[in-house]
């Protein structure tokens, strides 16, 4: 590509996917393939931040792969997670990543967590409904002006909604929800809700078979990462080991059950 | 039927570039210049928010003096260069030679094919990393291109502030020495710039895969300072 200038008629301004449409850059599948597909994120909101924790599975009609990362730092104060097609997905989050960070270099300014969202709903509708790739992702995000942790879902139409509480996203949601609606409350602490979200996982990794629980064998353990005040950070391995060890503990206690209470 | 006057090849080009120097002598000058672990950009600018400075990519920044309107368009052009080279092929494959080199064809191309020449000196800058080296280019209104080893000047009075840096920075230096340098080169014997009316950006490896980082006006006092 040459150096790409633009008339200021015909300028796309400082979105990268404008900029992209315009040059050719951005292609559309027009059928469907036997392709890979990731499942199972969930992110609920605690008193200063918002926890999100996603499994490691993508399937294909066997497990095509164990340490898929589903959930990537969007940028600093952004996390963004994505179920539905694999390819369609990884290539999402790449875009929206770029986008974000465009939009700050030409601009010199920072978008808000709102025009994040919403910036993404044109990108979801634009494939989901031209391509049978189908991909759902979930934006959770410190929200610098109002102080507090944020999460916007979406429908497979692009529609955005704000949820106060939680959120779901893949084919555990029955399970990984019914885990949340019940063990959540507002103001959690951050150790709880993080105890909380991955137990979500666990239900969802133990009922849904495209869903991956903790790998003890193999070392693999769903990401957890939170997002607050200081920004987006990964939980060490060992401590996601610890908490999965101590939901173990208890389930083979009970025999493979709850347990008549949620742990 | 209007008449055609013959103007010669050479009176034609001295004529262009005589337009596109009083354009760019308008404006205040920029350095740039390499010090031990990193890049830094000084500009003088009266505005906070009209940059003169800014960042194309993880490890390449851009500098334009002349007319706004004209290098902001080169500034945008060279973002959007940027990152869609880095969606295409990858972060690594992003490389300011090549950024330059466009640079020069389009300024090259305005100065003898435009409508007028574009009245503006641009000057990009990498940060040397496991991949790419650090390079520092200067491309000229009329699309002349000078790799520059360890300092640049751009603008208006650029002859006389790069005697004035090369007397000072006969070798690399930290960032503060660079910094009083480069500002003490820009304002010249008889004045002093005033903190609030400089711009001041570096490329420095923090940890982070983005190396651009401006400058607050106390940071830079603190610097000058030390």
């Amino acid at each position: 590509m040459g150096l790409p200038l633009f008339s200021p008629s015909e300028d796309p301004g400082p979105s990268f996917v404008h900029f992209a449409e315009m040059s050719g850059l951005l292609t559309m599948p027009e059928r469907a393939i036997d392709a890979p597909h990731a499942t199972t994120v969930v992110a609920l909101r605690y008193a200063e931040g918002v926890v999100m924790v996603g499994d490691r599975r993508a399937t294909a009609g066997y497990i095509a792969n164990r340490d898929v990362r589903k959930i990537e730092a969007a940028d600093a104060f952004t996390a963004i997670a994505i179920s539905g097609s694999a390819a369609r997905g990884m290539e999402f989050i790449r875009l929206a990543q770029l986008s974000f960070e465009h939009y700050q270099k030409m601009t010199d300014a920072d978008l808000t967590l709102e025009g994040k969202a919403n910036y993404l709903s044109p990108l979801i509708q634009r494939n989901n409904l031209s391509s049978p790739l189908v991909v759902v992702p979930l934006l959770a995000g410190w929200d610098p002006t109002r102080r507090e942790g944020r999460i916007f879902e979406y429908d497979g139409a692009g529609g955005c909604y704000e949820r106060q509480d939680f959120a779901t996203i893949g084919s555990g949601t029955p399970f990984a929800e019914s885990a949340l609606r019940l063990g959540f409350r507002t103001g959690l602490t951050r150790n709880e809700a993080l105890d909380l979200a991955a137990l979500a996982i666990y239900e969802a990794g133990d009922n849904d078979p495209s869903t991956g629980g903790p790998d003890f064998v193999r070392g693999i353990f769903p990401m957890v990462v939170t997002i607050d005040a200081d920004g987006f950070a990964e939980l060490p391995t060992d401590d996601v080991r610890a908490r999965y060890e101590a939901i173990n503990e208890r389930r083979t206690q009970a025999q493979g059950v709850a347990g008549g209470t949620l742990r | 039927m209007s008449n055609y006057f013959y103007v010669s090849p050479e009176q034609l080009i001295k004529d262009r570039a005589e337009f596109a120097q009083k354009g760019i002598a308008r404006g205040r000058s920029i350095v740039a210049a390499i010090y031990d672990v990193g890049i830094v950009l000084v500009a003088e600018n009266q505005s906070a928010s009209l940059n003169k400075i800014s960042e194309i990519y993880d490890r390449i920044a851009f500098a334009g003096v002349g007319k706004y309107n004209e290098f902001d368009r080169l500034r945008e052009a060279g973002i959007r260069w940027a990152d869609s080279t880095g969606y295409t092929y990858s972060r690594e494959d992003v490389d300011v030679r090549a950024l330059a080199n466009y640079y020069a064809q389009h300024l090259g191309d305005m100065f003898t094919e435009g409508p007028k020449p574009l009245e503006v000196e641009i000057l990009v800058a990498q940060l040397g990393g496991i991949v790419r080296p650090t390079k520092l280019y200067r491309v000229a209104y009329e699309g002349t291109i000078a790799d520059e080893p360890h300092f640049a000047v751009v603008g208006g009075e650029s002859d006389s502030i790069r005697a004035r840096l090369a007397e000072a920075e006969q070798e690399v230096h930290d960032l503060a020495t660079t910094l009083r340098n480069a500002v003490a080169a820009l304002a010249g014997p008889d004045r002093e710039i005033a903190v609030a009316d400089l711009e001041v950006a570096v490329l420095e490896d923090r940890g982070t895969r983005r190396t651009f980082l401006r400058l607050g006006d106390e940071q830079v006092a603190q610097l000058l300072e030390q």
